[in-house]
């Protein structure tokens, strides 16, 4: 089954991503900030990560940059979303290593697309 | 750090540490020294109240970590309006970890904090007033639930208003579901909003 990591400190989000990829038949799991994020990642392999920006604890920036390193999740898909929509926003989470962007709040319907899309890639 | 132990079983630190203890050593050792240097000039200049400042501005040019901690740590400590003054512009900051770290920092300070949460939450940047939404997160004041009704009601930015949907799902009272139910009306096309109102008011419900 598709396996996908949902990392973000707000309860109602990771809630929103949860049902949106569960409707795709994806089994989830989550973290609240980077830091449980990369405990997790040590222990599992995912097919794709959905990861907020700013996080306590550790950020998202921080999180991907770590993933990247090393570890078996190192060429895991990640899509990173942000309530921050400037154009540097983008570029930064890309120069981190993200595939997405994606502004809050998500549309159903592209989350989904996205997801597809990096986990049949 | 390196420890010596000594013949009488006292451990007595060594080289991070021998520089002058006093404000101006430790203000020199968090500049110029090495990094352990400056984690414990940072860790150290906790007792000054008037190290903010340096600390502040080494926290703009550091780069290590460890030290970035040490200067987070002891500007909580020092926990003064000062503290509050010089961290609230770093809200605005393109660094993520110095914005997220300033909101842990004001977040223990909450006493200190709760007469700037006004201005806050009217800052003309949307990001700093879902930050000043975060740090209520942990501000445990009477007039929480109040200020996030005024955000419901007055705020357009839709990630503003989920925010606050998201605190009023902790600190809610059933007489705040007309106000999540009139917010769906007004943002009824933001699929995320709904799915956070509804939330909030099963959340309200349950605990009511």
């Amino acid at each position: 089954m598709t396996k996908v990591l949902v990392v973000d400190d707000a309860v109602t989000v990771r809630m929103y991503h949860r049902e949106i990829m569960e409707q795709l038949g994806y089994e989830v799991s989550e973290a609240e900030n980077g830091i449980e994020g990369l405990e997790k990642s040590a222990f599992s392999q995912f097919d794709l990560m959905i990861v907020d920006v700013n996080m306590p604890k550790m950020d998202g920036y921080r999180f991907v940059t770590s993933i990247r390193e090393d570890g078996h999740n190192h060429s895991c898909p990640v899509i990173m979303v942000s309530t921050e929509e400037q154009l540097k926003d983008k570029l930064a989470a890309y120069k981190v290593g993200a595939n997405y962007y994606i502004v809050k709040p998500a549309k159903v319907d592209l989350m989904q697309k996205i997801a597809n899309l990096m986990v049949e890639e | 750090m390196a420890l010596k132990k000594q013949n009488d079983d006292n451990v007595t630190e060594l080289s991070p540490r021998r520089s002058e203890r006093d404000f101006n050593g430790l203000k020199n050792s968090l500049h110029e020294g090495d990094e352990d240097q400056r984690r414990w000039a940072a860790r150290d200049l906790a007792s000054f109240d008037e190290a903010v400042g340096p600390l502040v501005k080494q926290l703009t040019e550091e780069k290590s970590h460890v030290v970035r901690d040490a200067i987070y740590l002891s500007l909580q400590k020092i926990g003064n309006q000062d503290v509050v003054c010089q961290l609230i512009p770093f809200l605005s900051e393109e660094d993520a970890e110095l914005r997220n770290s300033t909101i842990e920092v004001l977040q223990m300070i909450p006493e200190q904090i709760e007469t700037h949460i006004i201005s806050l939450l009217n800052h003309q940047d949307s990001d700093v007033r879902i930050f000043a939404i975060d740090i209520l997160q942990v501000l445990a004041h009477a007039k929480t639930p109040e200020w996030l009704l005024s955000v419901l009601k007055d705020e357009t930015h839709v990630n503003v208003v989920a925010a606050a949907v998201d605190r009023l799902a902790e600190v809610g009272t059933a007489s705040m579901v007309r106000d999540i139910e009139e917010v769906k009306t007004k943002f009824s096309d933001e699929e995320y909003l709904m799915f956070a109102c509804n939330t909030a008011i099963r959340r309200i419900k349950a605990n009511s």
